[in-house]
C-alpha cells in the first residue's frame, strides 16, 4: 500500500494543464458537472472501467505494457546522477496514461481513441541549482502509448525503450526538451518489488478502491545529458514505479510528502506522509524497506518519525514547501537528515507540485549512512 | 456680392425642386451602390482575413494532401520519430444545418491536444465539455455561443445536419468564447470537432487534408519537405491564404468596376443638372457679369452648387448604402462560396475610411460632372441678352468639337482595348471611355436623327410632329444632354444584360455537350462512392455505356491544382470542347499520356497545348503534355483534366466521385433509374440525378451565384429611370416659356400636350436607339475582355432582341412619363402667367 493518494495526482495534473491553457486564451462554456473534474472524480464516473477488486497474477512482459480499460496508469521513474567531475543532477521522466471516456464505442478513425497521454520531464542541475522541466500531453492512436517484446512507452518522441524478455532491461530513457536531453540506460540491480498485498495495493474501504503496483527500488543508471550543447557523461541510480486503476478522490485530504531515498549500505526506503485538511496525517500513510539483497517489509506510520525542518517559499507566490526533514526509522536503527539538493524543484506547469533530488545524511546501527532519493510534494499552493 | 450669388442660386434650386430632387437621388443611388459595393466587398475581404488568421494561428506551414492523402501515419511518424511536436492535423468539410438550409457550415476537425502552441483559440477547448467528450463521442461539436444563440441551441441540444446527402445528428458539446472579438469573427459558422470523428463524419479514413506546423528556420523546413509523401505539398501558411484571396480579387474587383457605372450614370445627371442651369440662367449669369462679378466668381458658383448637391445626394446614399451593403453581403458571400470557397460573412464592417472616401468620392465627381457647364457659364458676356435660339446657334457651332472629342475617345476606348496590355484597369478604363466618348456623339446624332424623324412624324401626327421633331433640334443644347444622360443610362441596362445572358447562355450550351450521361450517380458534398458499387453500375442491364468523374487536388510543387479524372464514354474529342489543340492528338494520347486543361487554367497558368505540367505523383515528379485546352465553366481556378487510366498509374487510388450512365436502346429512364436503386440499395447514401436535373440544378445554381450581377443590372436600371426623369422634366419644365409662347398664339392645351409629350417621345426614342449600338458594344467588352481577363472564360456575345426592345421601349415610355408633368403644366397654365414667370 503505498503512495495511495497519488492516484488522483495524475488527473489533477491533467486538469491543470488543460484548464491552464483555457486559462490564458479562451473561456469555453463550463458545463457543470461534465467538465474534467466531473468525469474523472467520484465514485458514479467510475462507471465503465475496469476495476481492481483483489490481487492478480501479475504476467510480465504484458504487465509492463498498458491496460487501457483502467482510468490511470503510469511508468514514473526518477533517479540521482553524478558527471565524472563530481557534478550531480536529478532527472525525473514519467509517462501517464489516462482512459477520458470508457464507454466509447467502436470507431473508424484510426486516430480516434479515447486514451490521452501526459509525460513530464525534468532535470536538475544541482551545482548550478537550476530546475529544468517540460510537460507534454498527446491523444493515444500511435502518438503515445506503451507495448511490450519489445517494451516501449512513448510520447511524441519521449521514449523509454526495453527489452524482449519478462523485465524491461536494459530499459533506454531517450527524451529531449527544449534546452536539455537525457539518453540513459537503466539496468536492475535489484528484483521488482510487488507493492501492498503481492501488488494489490487498497486505497480505502470501498471495493474497487485500490490499485495494482510494483517498483524496481534500485536501478543503475548510465548515459548522457545534453545540457547547455554540452554533453555530459553521467551514471547513477534510479528507481521506477508502475501503478494503475481507477480509483476515486477522496474529499479530506490536502496533498502528501512522499520520499524515495537510496542509501550507500545497499537499503532503500519509501514513506509518506499523507496530510489531511484538519493539519493530521492519515494513519493508512505507509512505507516500505527494501534490504540490500531486495528483501522488504512495509513500514507504518507508527515506524517513522517525520519532521519537516525547513522550508521554502515559491518564487511564483502561493507556495511554501518542506526542503528539509528528519527521518528516524528506530525499528531499522536509522537517524537520517533530508534536503533538498536545490530548494527550487517545483514543477511549475497547470499543477503546481514539488518533485525534486534529495540528499541523505545520517547515522545506522553500524555507523554513518549516505545516500540519495527524490521527494514529491503536492497540496502545498495555498490556492489549491 | 458671393452672398447675393448663392442666394440667387437657392431661388433657382428651390423653384425647380422637381430637378433639384432628381439629381440628388441620382447621386444619392450612385454612391449608395458603390458605398454598398464597398462594404460588402470590404466585409467579405475582412471575414476571410479573420477567419484564416483564428484558424491559422501561429502556423508558419502547412502540409496540404495531394491526391493519395496525408495518411494518419504520416503524421504520427512525424511527431514519433522526427519530434515535430508543434504540428497539427486537420481534417475539413462543409455541411449544412437543416435549422438553417442554404447555408454551409465549415467543420474543422482538430486534435486539441496537438493544438496549444498552434492555435491559441483552440488551445483551451479540451477543457469545460471535457476532453474525454471532445475525443470520444463522435456527435460532439462546439461551435460560437453567438452561433449557438442564432440558431436557438444550448449545450447538449442536438444540432441536425445535412452531410453527404445523408441526414445527420450532432451534439452541441459546448460553447466557444473567445476572448477576442477578431476570434469570434473568424470562428463564425464553424463548427469544431475532434479530428478522428471529423474523419468519420467526412467518410475520410485515415487521411487527414492537411497537417499545420510551427516550422522555425530554413532546416526544419527542408526536413519535412524531404519526408513528404509523393505527391503531398509544404507551403507557407500565408502562401496558402493569399492564393485563396487572390482567386477573389477579379470578382471584387468587378463589383467595384460595375458599382462606379452606376456612379458614372450619377454623375451624367450632374452634369445634366448644371448645364441646365447655366443654360437657363444666360441672361442672369450676363447680367452678373455687367454688374461686375468676375469669372472666377461664377465658376465658384456653379461648381459650390454641384458640389452641394453632390454632398447632399452622398449623405442620403451613404446611408442608403450602409442600409444596400446588407443585401449585397449576402449575395457577395453567396458567390464568393459558389464560385471559390466556403466564407461566412455576416455582419457589415462600416470601415471609417470606406465611408469617409465615399463622402469625399459623391462631391468630386459632382464636381467634375459640372466643369464643363461651369466654364461654359464663365464664357457667358456681360448683360448677355442672347436669345435661345444665339445660345443654340453657338451649341450647334460648338458640335463639330464635341463630335472630334467624342469620337477620339472612342478611339482612345479602341486602342486601349487592342494593345497588348492584358489586365483589367485598362479594359475598364476602355469601358468608361467607350461611354464617355459615345454621350458626346449625342447631340450631333440627336440633331441627324431628328430630319427623318421630323418627316415620318409629320406624316403621322401633322404639323405637331414636325414641331416636335424640330423642337428637339432646335434645343438642342438641353435636348442633347438629356438624350446623352437617358443613352447612357439605358445601354448600362442593355451591356449589364447582354453579359449575364452571354454568360448564362454559354454556360448552358457547355452543359449540353458536357452532359452526355442519362443518370448521374454521386455522392453529395466531398465523399466517394463505394468501387464495388460503380463497378455493379456499370454493368447493369440496360446500361450502354458509363463514365467516372473524380476531382481531387494536386501539386506541381508550388500551386495545387485542381485535377479532375475522367473515364470517358466517349471519345475525348467529343467529351469536350476542344478551344485548342489537335483533335487527333487528343483523341490518340489522352487515355495514357498527356493531359487536357480547362481555359480559365490556361489563362491563369499561361499555358497552351505542347506546354507541359510538372505534378507530383507518389512516385516522384511527373512531367505531362498539355495536349489541349478544353471549355469549362465549372471552376474559375481552372483545373487539370486527366484520364483515368494515367491516373491510375500514378496514383493507387480508387476513389470515384460520380458515375454517369446511359441507357441503351429501349430502356425507359425511369427502368435505368429503378435499377440503379434496386442496385445501391441501402449500401450507400447515394444521389441520382437525371441529365435533365443536373442541366437545372447547375443553371439554379449559376444564377445563384449571379444574382448580384441582377442586382446590379435592376440598380443601373432605377439610376437610369431616375436619370431619365430628371433629364426630361427638366428640359420639360425649361422650355416652360416657349411652351407659353405657343399657347399665346393659339395652339389649345390638347395641341400642346401631344406637341411636348411627342418630343419628349421622340428623345426618349433617339436615346434608346442610340443605346443599343452604345449597350452592345458595352456588352462586348464586359464578355469578351474584361470577363476573360477576370475569369478565364471566354463567352460567346449573346444580345437577344427582346432585351434591346425592352431597353428601347423602357427609354421610349420613360420619356413620355416624364413628359407628363411639364406637359400637364405648360398645358393648364395661363400663357400670361408662365411668360410672366419666367420674366420674373
Amino acid at each position: 500500500m503505498m503512495r495511495p493518494y497519488r492516484w488522483l495526482f495524475p488527473v489533477w495534473l491533467l486538469l491543470a494543464a488543460c484548464s491552464d491553457a483555457q486559462h490564458e486564451q479562451s473561456q469555453p462554456d463550463d458545463v457543470a458537472g461534465s467538465g474534467m473534474l466531473g468525469a474523472l472524480s467520484g465514485e458514479a464516473e467510475a462507471e465503465g472501467y475496469a476495476r481492481v477488486t483483489g490481487p492478480r497474477d501479475f504476467d510480465f512482459p504484458d504487465d509492463h505494457g498498458p491496460h487501457p480499460d483502467y482510468r490511470h496508469e503510469w511508468w514514473y521513474v526518477t533517479g540521482n546522477l553524478a558527471a565524472d567531475d563530481g557534478r550531480r543532477f536529478g532527472y525525473q521522466i514519467t509517462f501517464f496514461r489516462f482512459n477520458v471516456s470508457p464507454d466509447m464505442g467502436q470507431r473508424a478513425s484510426p486516430l480516434a481513441g479515447n486514451q490521452v497521454w501526459m509525460a513530464h520531464l525534468a532535470l536538475t542541475d544541482v551545482d548550478r541549482e537550476r530546475f529544468l522541466h517540460e510537460e507534454r500531453l498527446s491523444r493515444g492512436s500511435g502518438l503515445a502509448g506503451a507495448a511490450v517484446e519489445p517494451f516501449r512507452v512513448w510520447l511524441d518522441d519521449w521514449r523509454l525503450s526495453g527489452g524482449e524478455g519478462a523485465d524491461p532491461f536494459p530499459l533506454r530513457i531517450q527524451a529531449s526538451a527544449d534546452d536539455f536531453a537525457l539518453d540513459l540506460e537503466l539496468e536492475a540491480r535489484k528484483p521488482l518489488v510487488l507493492q501492498g498485498d503481492a501488488g494489490y495495493s487498497r486505497k480505502g474501504d470501498a471495493p474497487g478502491n485500490a490499485s495494482f503496483y510494483y517498483s524496481w527500488t534500485r536501478l543503475a543508471a548510465a548515459g548522457e545529458l545534453m545540457l547547455d550543447g554540452e554533453e555530459i557523461a553521467v551514471s547513477g541510480t534510479s528507481w521506477m514505479d508502475r501503478e494503475w486503476g481507477t480509483s476515486t478522490l477522496s474529499e479530506n485530504q490536502r496533498g502528501w510528502d512522499w520520499f524515495s531515498i537510496q542509501l550507500d549500505d545497499g537499503r532503500d526506503i519509501m514513506f509518506y506522509h499523507l496530510r489531511l485538511d484538519d493539519g493530521g496525517i492519515e494513519p493508512r500513510s505507509k512505507g516500505l524497506l527494501v534490504d540490500a539483497d531486495g528483501d522488504s517489509r512495509l513500514l507504518s506510520l507508527d515506524d517513522v518519525e517525520l519532521e519537516s525542518r525547513r522550508y521554502w517559499e515559491s518564487p511564483a507566490g502561493d507556495a511554501r514547501y518542506p526542503v528539509a526533514w528528519r527521518m528516524i526509522l528506530p525499528g531499522e536503527g536509522l537517524e537520517l537528515e533530508l534536503e533538498a539538493q536545490v530548494d527550487d524543484q517545483e514543477l511549475r506547469n497547470g499543477f503546481r507540485y514539488w518533485e525534486g533530488t534529495i540528499r541523505v545524511r545520517g547515522e545506522g546501527a553500524d555507523g554513518p549512512v549516505r545516500g540519495y532519493g527524490y521527494a514529491e510534494l503536492t497540496g502545498y499552493t495555498t490556492s489549491d | 456680392m458671393s452672398r447675393l450669388l448663392q442666394r440667387a442660386g437657392w431661388r433657382y434650386f428651390r423653384a425647380r425642386p422637381w430637378q433639384l430632387g432628381l439629381s440628388l437621388l441620382g447621386v444619392a443611388l450612385g454612391v449608395a451602390v458603390v458605398v454598398a459595393v464597398d462594404l460588402a466587398n470590404q466585409s467579405a475581404g475582412r471575414a476571410f482575413a479573420l477567419s484564416s488568421e483564428a484558424l491559422t494561428g501561429e502556423t508558419t506551414h502547412q502540409v496540404l494532401a495531394g491526391p493519395s492523402g496525408l495518411p494518419a501515419d504520416w503524421y504520427v511518424a512525424l511527431r514519433r520519430d522526427h519530434g515535430f511536436r508543434q504540428s497539427a492535423p486537420v481534417v475539413e468539410g462543409t455541411l449544412e444545418s437543416t435549422l438553417e438550409p442554404g447555408r454551409s457550415l465549415r467543420v474543422v476537425g482538430i486534435d486539441p491536444l496537438a493544438e496549444a502552441g498552434v492555435r491559441p483559440i483552440f488551445g483551451g477547448l479540451a477543457t469545460g465539455g471535457g476532453l474525454g467528450e471532445f475525443m470520444a463521442d463522435p456527435d460532439a461539436v462546439w461551435m460560437l455561443a453567438e452561433d449557438l444563440a442564432r440558431l436557438g441551441l444550448a449545450v447538449e441540444d442536438p444540432l441536425p445536419v445535412t452531410v453527404q446527402g445523408a441526414e445527420r445528428e450532432l451534439r452541441v458539446a459546448g460553447a466557444l468564447r473567445p476572448e477576442s472579438a477578431m476570434d469570434v469573427e473568424g470562428l463564425r459558422d464553424v463548427l469544431i470537432m475532434d479530428v478522428a470523428a471529423a474523419q468519420e463524419l467526412f467518410e475520410r479514413g485515415d487521411r487527414l487534408d492537411r497537417v499545420d506546423l510551427i516550422l522555425r528556420d530554413a532546416a526544419e523546413r527542408d526536413a519535412v519537405e524531404a519526408l513528404l509523401p509523393g505527391d503531398a505539398q509544404l507551403l507557407p501558411s500565408d502562401q496558402r491564404r493569399d492564393t485563396l484571396a487572390d482567386m477573389t480579387r477579379a470578382f471584387r474587383l468587378n463589383l467595384t468596376a460595375f458599382s462606379l457605372l452606376a456612379l458614372l450614370v450619377g454623375a451624367f445627371l450632374i452634369y445634366n443638372t448644371m448645364t441646365f442651369s447655366v443654360v437657363q440662367r444666360r441672361p442672369l449669369i450676363g447680367q452678373w457679369r455687367a454688374i461686375g462679378v468676375g469669372r472666377h466668381q461664377i465658376m465658384r458658383l456653379i461648381l459650390g452648387e454641384a458640389a452641394l448637391i453632390g454632398l447632399a445626394g452622398t449623405i442620403v446614399g451613404v446611408l442608403l448604402g450602409i442600409g444596400l451593403a446588407h443585401l449585397m453581403l449576402d449575395l457577395v458571400s453567396r458567390t464568393i462560396n459558389d464560385l471559390y470557397f466556403v466564407l461566412s460573412v455576416r455582419s457589415v464592417n462600416l470601415s471609417p475610411v470606406s465611408l469617409i472616401l465615399a463622402l469625399l468620392l459623391g462631391p468630386v465627381v459632382s464636381v467634375l460632372a459640372a466643369a464643363v457647364p461651369a466654364l461654359e457659364a464663365t464664357r457667358i458676356p456681360p448683360r448677355a441678352v442672347l436669345s435661345d435660339s444665339h445660345a443654340e446657334g453657338a451649341a450647334r457651332r460648338g458640335m463639330p468639337r464635341l463630335l472630334i472629342t467624342g469620337l477620339v475617345l472612342l478611339a482612345g476606348s479602341g486602342g486601349l482595348l487592342l494593345l497588348p496590355l492584358g489586365g483589367l484597369l485598362p479594359a475598364f478604363a476602355a469601358l468608361f471611355l467607350l461611354i464617355l466618348g459615345a454621350a458626346l456623339l449625342v447631340p450631333a446624332l440627336l440633331s441627324w436623327m431628328m430630319r427623318p424623324a421630323g418627316w415620318l412624324c409629320g406624316r403621322l401626327f401633322g404639323l405637331p410632329g414636325r414641331m416636335a421633331a424640330r423642337g428637339v433640334r432646335i434645343g438642342l443644347s438641353r435636348t442633347g444632354i438629356a438624350a446623352a444622360a437617358l443613352m447612357v443610362a439605358v445601354s448600362a441596362i442593355i451591356g449589364v444584360g447582354s453579359m449575364v445572358d452571354s454568360f448564362r447562355v454559354t454556360f448552358a450550351d457547355w452543359l449540353d455537350v458536357t452532359l452526355q450521361s442519362d443518370l448521374y450517380v454521386s455522392v453529395p458534398g466531398d465523399s466517394h462512392l463505394h468501387p464495388e458499387l460503380v463497378r455493379d453500375l456499370r454493368v447493369l442491364t440496360g446500361v450502354a455505356g458509363s463514365s467516372t468523374a473524380f476531382q481531387t487536388r494536386a501539386s506541381d510543387g508550388e500551386q495545387r491544382h485542381r485535377l479532375r479524372v475522367f473515364e470517358l464514354d466517349a471519345t475525348p474529342d467529343r467529351a469536350f470542347s476542344l478551344l485548342q489543340g489537335d483533335a487527333e492528338t487528343v483523341r490518340t494520347r489522352f487515355a495514357d499520356d498527356g493531359l487536357l486543361i480547362t481555359e480559365p487554367f490556361a489563362n491563369r497558368q499561361d499555358l497552351q497545348p505542347g506546354d507541359s505540367i510538372a505534378l507530383r505523383t507518389p512516385a516522384g515528379v511527373r512531367e505531362l503534355d498539355v495536349l489541349g485546352v478544353v471549355q469549362d465553366y465549372g471552376s474559375s481556378e481552372g483545373a487539370v483534366i486527366m484520364a483515368r487510366g494515367l491516373y491510375s498509374r500514378y496514383w493507387d487510388d480508387e476513389r470515384i466521385g460520380s458515375v454517369g450512365l446511359r441507357r441503351a436502346d429501349g430502356v425507359s429512364a425511369e427502368a435505368l433509374e429503378q435499377a440503379v436503386r434496386e442496385t445501391v440499395g441501402d449500401r450507400q447514401a447515394v444521389r441520382l440525378q437525371s441529365s435533365e436535373a443536373v442541366r437545372e440544378l447547375s443553371l439554379q445554381v449559376f444564377d445563384r451565384t449571379f444574382t448580384i450581377t441582377h442586382v446590379l443590372r435592376l440598380l443601373a436600371t432605377l439610376v437610369a429611370v431616375v436619370g431619365i426623369l430628371s433629364a426630361l422634366t427638366a428640359l420639360g419644365l425649361e422650355r416652360a416659356r416657349e411652351h407659353a409662347v405657343l399657347r399665346a398664339i393659339g395652339l389649345t392645351p390638347a395641341q400642346l400636350w401631344r406637341l411636348v409629350t411627342l418630343q419628349n417621345g421622340l428623345i426618349g426614342l433617339a436615346a434608346g436607339l442610340l443605346a443599343v449600338p452604345l449597350g452592345i458594344a458595352m456588352s462586348a467588352i464586359l464578355t469578351q475582355v474584361i470577363n476573360q481577363r477576370s475569369f478565364g472564360w471566354s463567352l460567346s456575345l449573346q444580345v437577344s432582341p427582346a432585351l434591346l426592345l425592352e431597353a428601347v421601349l423602357l427609354a421610349l415610355l420613360a420619356g413620355l412619363l416624364a413628359g407628363l408633368y411639364p406637359a400637364w403644366r405648360a398645358s393648364r397654365q395661363s400663357p400670361a402667367m408662365a411668360l410672366r414667370e419666367e420674366n420674373g
